[in-house]
């Protein structure tokens, strides 16, 4: 127990350094861009959290195909982790974006397709972890969970891919090759930061989840036995 | 200076930053605290 906790505190608090250290270098060291000058810094945050927000919602579509399949609690535990540290990330994106927008485009939102298909991954993820608030049959509600979680992840490659297929005001994906190195350095720290956080995040998510289950199965049979105690008499 | 160059916009930046750091700690803080709440009404 002991050593699992170092473990994933250890993980965590790496996140949080390379954080700093990505954040410093993306405020401090990196130059500014030519034409939006300083406010192209909000880049070192805001494309991490695009990133890890899509790739923990990939790993929740993985364990929810898992969890389907073998029907384990802690698949389950891990698809619900991840829809809402995916969530959490989604969120900052959306926020953090649109106050790129209001520098650069002078507006807070624009129902473009790259938004509006970043919006709806949100809501989607969202409306899984509903769902499985109104379920208390913890069988039902793991197999309600992976299957939503399914449905809600055919959006992602849609966020992705979006700004390729359709004209949208939001750039295509950049690569190392047309941006400088010393903007790709603190962009690849912070990457590397949010994706240690979020690993941590999912962990104790996970955790807690099992330990509510295994509760949940505790005070089960005391919830189903008869008032005055037994009826066989 | 060419048209079309955005001028400052620290103030954005800014807002950015805080605004994510709020977000991370945010929701570490509720992960804390759900399980505080979890292992009191264990313990209660």
């Amino acid at each position: 127990m002991t050593r699992q906790f170092k473990w994933d505190s250890g993980i965590g608090l790496l996140g949080l350094l390379l954080l700093f250290v990505g954040s410093y270098i993306g405020l401090f060291v990196a130059p500014s861009e030519r034409y939006m000058g300083e406010v192209q810094r909000i880049m070192y945050v805001h494309v991490p959290c695009a990133w890890n927000a899509m790739l923990v919602y990939m790993l929740a579509f993985i364990f929810a195909i898992i969890s389907l399949w073998t029907h384990r609690p802690k698949w389950d535990a891990a698809t619900t982790a991840a829809a809402e540290v995916g969530i959490v990330l989604n969120s900052l994106l959306l926020v953090q974006g649109s106050i790129w927008a209001r520098a650069t485009w002078g507006v807070w939102w624009d129902w473009d397709v790259r938004l509006t298909t970043s919006l709806i991954m949100l809501l989607l993820f969202a409306g899984v972890l509903a769902l499985r608030s109104f379920v208390h049959d913890a069988s039902r509600r793991a197999t309600w969970t992976a299957i939503a979680t399914i449905v809600a992840f055919v959006d992602v490659p849609l966020v992705y891919f979006c700004v390729r297929w359709w004209r949208s005001l939001h750039q295509v994906q950049s690569t190392p090759d047309t941006v400088a190195p010393m903007m790709v350095v603190p962009l690849r720290i912070n990457a590397f930061a949010i994706l240690f956080i979020a690993i941590w995040m999912m962990t104790q998510r996970a955790r807690l989840e099992l330990d509510r289950r295994r509760q949940d199965q505790v005070s089960e049979p005391e919830r189903l036995a008869p008032i005055g105690g037994s009826n066989n008499a | 200076m060419p048209d079309g160059v955005i001028i400052g916009g620290w103030n954005y930046v800014i807002a950015a930053y805080s605004i994510t750091a709020a977000g991370l700690l945010a929701y570490a803080w509720s992960l804390a605290l759900r399980r505080r709440k979890f292992r009191t009404q264990e313990e209660g």
